[in-house]
């Protein structure tokens, strides 16, 4: 009989504190532009690894930033 | 009267001249000291390139200014920004929020 496989998800590293940062900042763009896709929508928690209060001040922050044009709201590509 | 901490980003229209900038901002904040409030930093990033158009224009002169006002004070500010022609955009944000 075929054992069970159990899938052991790997554990991502935390982005935000990997880069030291408590307070996300919508002007911090370097940073923020790493929780966006290419086609500029915000990443997904599971992909991103931050916890579900980071993830909601990294999304708030991402919208604040597109509305200053600091960031697009969808890039050309495609 | 309770002050509250405030953050304002204002995006300038690239036609003004890059040096009349702090005299204008300057300008725009008075209301800020008229009302007994205090501005505690002006940062101007300069010429910047937008995400996407705003008002036709591919560029805006960025400013951050910190200050310190009453709420009213805050929003009379930010109306008196968004009649003038030559700030294509304005945000304020609670600096003392989260």
């Amino acid at each position: 009989m075929a054992k069970a496989i159990v899938r052991k998800p790997k554990k991502k590293q935390n982005p935000l504190k990997s880069a030291k940062i408590d307070v996300v900042d919508y002007k911090d763009t370097a940073l923020l532009r790493k929780f966006i896709s290419d086609r500029g929508k915000i990443r997904a928690r599971r992909v991103t690894g931050v916890s579900v209060q980071e993830q909601r001040a990294i999304a708030r922050a991402v919208k604040n930033a597109r509305e200053m044009a600091l960031l697009p709201y969808s890039s050309s590509a495609r | 009267m309770s002050l509250r901490q405030y953050e304002i980003m204002i995006i300038l229209d690239p036609e003004v001249e890059e040096r009349t900038v702090a005299p204008s901002l300057d300008k725009y904040l008075s209301v800020v000291k008229s009302d007994g409030g205090t501005v505690d930093k002006v940062d101007i990033w300069g010429r910047r390139r937008l995400a996407f158009d705003i008002k036709k224009k591919s560029e805006g002169i960025y400013a951050v200014v910190d200050f310190t006002a009453a709420p009213d004070t805050a929003k009379e500010l930010d109306r008196q920004l968004g009649l003038n022609e030559v700030v294509l955009r304005t945000k304020v944000l609670r600096a003392d929020a989260r």
